[in-house]
């Protein structure tokens, strides 16, 4: 392995965290914040870092599929890390633990924070808090290739260990194009909203940030009650669409830009996501009605941004989730799990495995009542290998292993049982708020250094899909001695 | 880029980084003293004067009591020297507002005062006050313990503020602290890469030259080293190249 193509990747990862620093330190200049020199300082740092390893390693157009994991993983890492010092730096509520976790939940697209006093943050911050969503919404490995288009093979290499197994599986399009068509639906999407924001009362930094957070399905609020702040129903709904939008495979948004609507309404995947939401917001919504909590019209929009929210990941709320009735709590916690679709920005096992376990335990009960036919699982009119079959359900019992186990420790740790659960299936699926005190109008500003810690290791397994997050860390990954 | 700018490259993201850390320590630690003659030119003298107000005050009840005995003389001298002491020491802390609510609570000691001031200021020897204890309870003492705690209240005010203020300085120096560690941290990380980015671009390819050129010389294997960089080193391996082309051909010659 040459560990120096390795650093050369890292570092323009690395640069572009810079871009974002010096635009919000930019931001706290022009508002004469006190953030300003920490944010300066954060830019100038991870410039310095990102620059050098440019002016001594050439580019390359080979990168092995070890040097891509190594590359992505450590993209990550040193990302979060960049990320804790315009908070460290800046002091206030940020010890190194809760910058550490506010920089991974922000990059993570998790949303989960330990601010109580959000509002009092200087804009420079928050606008920076709003940037770590974007930039780890589309990875940052996406990113660097976006604006890198010279790189020919590395971006398969990268594309691999980047997405999950499944959005490989049904991604046709050669990675090269598939990044920039990823890129520009992201961006796209950001801008789309943004103006629609502003458009219907959102001051333009709340517009930009909020579209940061909802495009990378993040939740970063710069409000201490969220969305439910603006007490504005238009935003509601422009907030829930987006989110919902986030939710998709970006390819498939990218048919529909192209005109290509039968394509889209094809995917399986799709109809499944869509119709598991549309079920959960029509029984939630009656649930809030005949418990009196709202009327009609206000539950089911209430019901749309918050369910939509958790089944994206974003983590938005309208209203206090947390003293909802029973069964919108199940919901809750059944879409946090579940998660959207593949090849998006969002968290969780996601639909696609979903699906694919409802399929084939349909195959399962075939194969019983018929022992000797050949009988497959099939997505989209096209058969599905046995090995992806079996790989969706492994994911599956391993993550609700990770679940259980994460419950455990953070029971440890001193949370309640429902806390503990529900803070664990919400970072690692990358949702953000639980329920209980770290709830959708609550945070984790009072949970304990280990388990602030512990949550934000889930949020990290989440984001790298677990099994890539095991292998960089399996010793046999990395047992050859290392070559340059 | 040559190998003379890379290298300079490197020991000036060093010194740049190092620079900036100081010039932010020295700022933070700049507004640390400055911080710490705030808390005395603010809190500091107006809580001493507020000490000396209380003290005064003591005197002054001292002297009424002494009044109150019949002994005029003695009772008004305490009194006219414990009375310029509070005076002067109010004066001073009305010269010293710089909190929010100080004004407030010094016009509160004023008002209060100047009505207890009024009850001892008449003759108190030789009339019906003269050893009359209710007069004094009902009275004196109440108004004398309305100054004191609106004096108090003075006290509590600068108290809190100079604890704030002091916690606002434990976060400072921890701010102060802070920039020089990341620099510390980001240097030393900072100088692993430069380190591994020498040996990796400068001193392995002249270990390989130097070795090809070796096994050359003595068992006439090619030269074949490969440099993707376009510095000094690649134009030493080309020249080493061309030099061991001609030194073959002179030995294929022979």
């Amino acid at each position: 392995m040459r560990l120096y193509n390795v650093v050369r990747y890292v570092a323009l990862a690395i640069l572009i965290n810079s871009v974002f620093m010096l635009i919000s330190a930019l931001i706290s200049a022009f508002n004469s914040e006190s953030s300003f020199i920490p944010l300066l300082y954060s830019a100038l740092i991870t410039v310095l870092f990102g620059v050098f390893p440019l002016i001594f390693v050439p580019p390359t157009q080979e990168i092995s599929n070890k040097e891509g994991l190594l590359i992505v993983v450590l993209s990550w890492f040193l990302s979060f890390l960049a990320g804790t010092l315009p908070y460290v730096l800046y002091g206030g509520p940020f010890t190194f633990t809760n910058a550490w976790f506010e920089s991974v939940s922000g990059y993570t697209t998790t949303g989960s924070s330990i601010l109580a006093e959000i509002e009092v943050l200087p804009l420079g911050l928050l606008f920076w808090r709003a940037s770590t969503h974007w930039i780890g919404g589309i990875g940052i490995i996406i990113f660097v290739l976006a604006v890198l288009p010279f790189i020919g093979l590395a971006e398969v290499v990268l594309f691999r260990s980047e997405l999950s197994n499944m959005v490989r599986e049904n991604f046709r399009k050669r990675a090269g194009t598939a990044i920039r068509i990823l890129a520009g639906v992201y961006i796209g999407l950001t801008l789309a909203e943004t103006i629609l924001l502003y458009v219907f009362g959102m001051s333009l930094f709340d517009a930009v940030t909020h579209s940061f957070a909802t495009i990378a399905t993040g939740g970063f609020s710069t409000k201490n009650s969220s969305i439910a702040w603006f007490k504005s129903p238009a935003i509601e709904w422009i907030i829930t669409i987006f989110m919902f939008l986030s939710g998709i495979h970006f390819a498939l948004l990218f048919t529909v830009v192209s005109g290509n609507l039968r394509e889209f309404w094809r995917s399986s995947v799709v109809r499944f996501y869509s119709l598991a939401m549309v079920g959960g917001i029509l029984l939630t919504a009656y649930s809030l009605k005949v418990n009196g909590i709202a009327e009609w019209t206000t539950a089911f929009r209430l019901a749309a941004l918050n369910l939509v929210s958790v089944g994206t990941s974003t983590g938005f709320a309208s209203a206090d989730t947390a003293v909802w009735p029973g069964l919108p709590q199940l919901l809750i916690i059944y879409f946090m799990l579940q998660g959207a679709c593949a090849g998006s920005t969002t968290g969780g096992m996601k639909s696609d495995r979903v699906l694919l376990l409802i399929k084939s335990f349909g195959q399962q009960l075939r194969r019983l009542m018929y022992p000797n036919a050949v009988i497959q699982v099939y997505m989209d009119k096209s058969s599905v290998r046995d090995d992806i079959v079996a790989n969706a359900v492994q994911y599956i019992g391993f993550y609700l292993f990770i679940v259980f186990s994460g419950t455990l420790l953070e029971i440890l740790t001193g949370l309640t049982l429902v806390e503990a659960f529900s803070g664990t299936v919400a970072t690692l699926g990358g949702v953000g708020p639980g329920l209980g005190s770290i709830g959708s109008m609550g945070n984790f500003s009072a949970v304990s250094a280990i388990g602030k810690w512990i949550f934000s290791i889930l949020m990290i397994i989440g984001r790298l899909e677990i099994f890539a997050f095991f292998i960089f860390f399996h010793p046999k990954q990395w047992s050859k001695k290392l070559t340059y | 880029m040559g190998l003379r700018l890379k290298m300079l490259s490197g020991f000036l993201i060093l010194t740049v980084m190092l620079f900036l850390a100081g010039l932010w320590s020295v700022y933070e630690l700049n507004y640390l003293s400055t911080s710490v003659q705030d808390i005395l030119d603010e809190n500091y003298e107006s809580i001493e004067a507020a000490k000396l107000m209380n003290e005064a005050l003591e005197r002054e009840d001292s002297a009424v009591l002494i009044l109150m005995l019949g002994r005029s003389h003695e009772g008004r001298k305490i009194l006219h020297v414990a009375d310029s002491t509070f005076t002067d020491r109010l004066n001073f802390a009305y010269s010293n507002i710089t909190i929010p609510g100080e004004k407030e609570s010094l016009d509160l000691i004023r008002e209060r005062y100047n009505h207890y001031k009024q009850l001892w200021g008449r003759p108190v020897a030789d009339t019906e006050r003269e050893g009359n204890v209710d007069w004094y309870f009902n009275q004196v003492h109440n108004s004398f313990l309305a100054v004191k705690e609106s004096v108090n209240l003075l006290i509590n005010l600068n108290d809190r503020t100079m604890y704030d203020t002091a916690s606002r300085l434990k976060e400072k120096a921890r701010s102060a602290m802070m920039p020089g560690l990341t620099a510390l941290i980001a240097a030393l990380v900072f100088t692993f890469l430069f380190n591994y980015l020498i040996h990796v671009f400068i001193i392995d390819p002249i270990l390989l030259i130097t070795d090809r050129v070796k096994k050359f010389r003595e068992k006439g294997l090619p030269y074949d080293v490969k440099i993707n960089s376009k510095d000094e080193i690649f134009y030493l391996s080309g020249a080493v190249e061309e030099l061991c082309y001609i030194a073959e051909l002179d030995r294929t010659s022979k």
